[in-house]
């Protein structure tokens, strides 16, 4: 006898069995799987933040490792959902064949896709989570700020999900032209890199060269960035009487949050689409 | 075959074509519930795209004379009911090596939404029945060949299928290997189970299958039960002739009783008459010959040629 009456299991539990399967792979081996994603954002704070910040000072009225750590949240996400869902998807669709496999259950190539970038948004949530404790402490140790004391940092996690859902469909799509796995080395260092260095991060936007500066717009890092950095300072308003205006909440920020949830719906879309393809034969 | 049978697969006039390949050809066929219907062909020959277009892994060509049913249903439309009674086998391996044997299992039986209690009963009984047991915590990587084949076939068995689709099982393994597997799929024949079955080996089909579908370049070539094909397209006989250039030509009266095959360094005689093939094989030299009754590789190689094709 089947054990289950229906004709097949309901929606979530499919893109949830896809997605149990991938946390079950990755972490059987946490420890050397999440390091570059957890530590990579700690050791530029302090090279960077600590080092470099020490001799800036300020920048628009805060300590420059608090301005730094708001958007190395971000990018801690940001790479490992673009990993997941560049490396890890095509050597699970070429070399392991793991969607053959999941295929074969009652499981549809939409589900699976689904799954996927669900769990690279699972990744930069958790990836946000643990950068953003470990930050908040190495800045309180260092008596730079204590960001727990703003209740806004919560939030910040979410938006770590929402952007490695955002990255792990965008890689997605990227990894839908890819033959050849060498290729990504274009995404990474020709797309990825230098978004890192222009979607305010590391300065602010509006320092860059005009053109430069409309360019960073279109970047779908800048935009979770500017939450990011608002979601970290905001709370902190009263301890920062110069504290610049574009790092306080205001309604600007809603044509942010409508750029993602463009961006997440079209991409995905044409991602799944297109991925769809190489796993139908 | 009795009018209350229930058909399982029916599959009529079915094309795919990948950009100007003709992968499936026109191919037909039904399996009713419990056989175990075989597809034999050379690489290429389009088995695999036929099986896939069963379970909507491969997309069939819209053609408006295409019938495609798999429990009555259609898998353009209806892929995951197919899938939630059907077990996949794929040609290539594509376990999580990652993990170990029943960790493996477990990922699975989540797809088939089992509960936790139930599915771990039933992991070990097809641990069991596949006698894996004892690798029950072995990683992926310390398998062999042929336990990463069983454990893939336990896999596919989980959520109890009632129809198992098996594509090249035992391509590859050793002969325990493959008469273990053979004497599993012919238990759960037993069970009622409907079971295709891709192979490149005739030793196979002949072992296992009720019926077999011979296709070469997606177009059916033979249908029908072993025994009776070999009975009606092939002499019951055959004479290797080891070397060709140590053979000198038959008399007339001899060649024209047999058909006359050549193959490499090889030279076949066919006969329906076991006494002319003696006849010639008396003339040759002690351990220059081979004198056999035919089987189904030889009723394939007449069949698709002896020559290989590009795609193999």
């Amino acid at each position: 006898m089947q054990h289950n009456k229906s004709l097949y299991p309901p929606l979530l539990v499919r893109i949830g069995s896809v997605w149990f399967r991938h946390m079950r792979v990755y972490s059987k081996n946490l420890i050397s799987n999440g390091l570059p994603p957890f530590l990579e954002p700690l050791i530029f704070l302090a090279g960077i933040g600590l080092g470099l910040g020490l001799d800036l000072g300020s920048i628009y009225g805060i300590p420059y490792p608090l301005f730094l750590a708001g958007g190395l949240f971000m990018t801690a996400s940001m790479f490992t959902a673009a990993f997941e869902c560049s490396f890890g998807t095509f050597i699970r669709l070429e070399f392991d064949k793991v969607y053959d496999g999941m295929l074969a259950a009652p499981v549809s190539a939409n589900n699976v896709l689904i799954g996927e970038i669900l769990w690279a948004g699972s990744k930069g949530f958790f990836f946000t989570f643990c950068v953003l404790i470990v930050m908040s402490g190495a800045l309180l140790l260092l008596s730079v700020e204590n960001m727990f004391s703003s209740l806004f940092i919560v939030f910040i996690p979410l938006l770590g999900f929402i952007n490695g859902v955002m990255f792990g469909a965008f890689s997605l799509l990227i990894t839908s032209f890819v033959k050849n796995i060498n290729h990504f080395n274009f995404y990474f260092t020709g797309f990825l890199s230098p978004m890192f260095f222009f979607s305010g991060v590391v300065f602010p936007v509006h320092n860059l060269p005009p053109v430069l500066k409309e360019l960073a717009e279109i970047f779908p890092l800048t935009h979770t960035v500017r939450i990011s950095r608002v979601l970290c300072l905001h709370g902190l308003r009263g301890k920062y009487p110069g504290m610049d205006a574009a790092y306080l909440l205001r309604p600007e920020l809603l044509l942010d949050a409508l750029y993602l949830i463009v961006f997440v719906v079209v991409i995905s879309y044409l991602a799944i689409t297109r991925l769809k393809k190489r796993l139908i034969d | 075959m009795d009018m209350d049978t229930k058909i399982v697969v029916h599959v009529k006039h079915a094309y795919k074509t990948y950009d100007s390949l003709k992968a499936v050809d026109d191919l037909s066929f039904s399996v009713p519930q419990g056989q175990c219907f075989a597809f034999l062909g050379p690489n290429g020959a389009g088995k695999t795209t036929m099986m896939k277009m069963l379970y909507a892994k491969a997309e069939r060509d819209r053609h408006p004379d295409t019938v495609v049913k798999v429990f009555g249903y259609d898998p353009v439309h209806d892929e995951l009911a197919i899938k939630n009674v059907a077990g996949v086998v794929p040609q290539e391996d594509n376990l999580d090596v990652e993990l170990n044997v029943v960790q493996n299992l477990k990922i699975f039986s989540k797809f088939y939404h089992m509960p936790s209690r139930y599915a771990e009963k039933r992991i070990n009984e097809l641990l069991d029945f596949m006698e894996l047991s004892e690798k029950k915590k072995a990683p992926i990587r310390e398998l062999s060949g042929g336990m990463k084949r069983r454990l893939i076939i336990a896999r596919a068995l989980l959520n109890e299928p009632k129809l198992l689709i098996l594509d090249e099982p035992t391509t590859g393994l050793d002969p325990q290997v493959r008469q273990l597997i053979w004497d599993k799929i012919r238990s759960l024949q037993k069970n009622k189970v409907t079971v295709l079955l891709t192979t490149h080996y005739m030793e196979e089909a002949y072992q296992l299958a009720a019926n077999i579908l011979i296709i070469d370049k997606g177009k059916k070539v033979l249908e029908g039960n072993p025994q009776g094909l070999l009975e009606e397209y092939i002499e019951s006989h055959v004479l290797e002739v080891l070397d060709k250039e140590k053979f000198t030509a038959l008399p007339e009266s001899l060649a024209k009783k047999v058909r006359r095959e050549e193959s490499g360094e090889r030279i076949l005689f066919y006969s329906e008459d076991p006494k002319v093939i003696h006849t010639i094989a008396d003339k040759l030299a002690k351990g220059s010959f081979y004198i056999r009754e035919t089987n189904l590789e030889d009723l394939f190689l007449k069949i698709t040629g002896r020559k290989l094709h590009a795609t193999q």
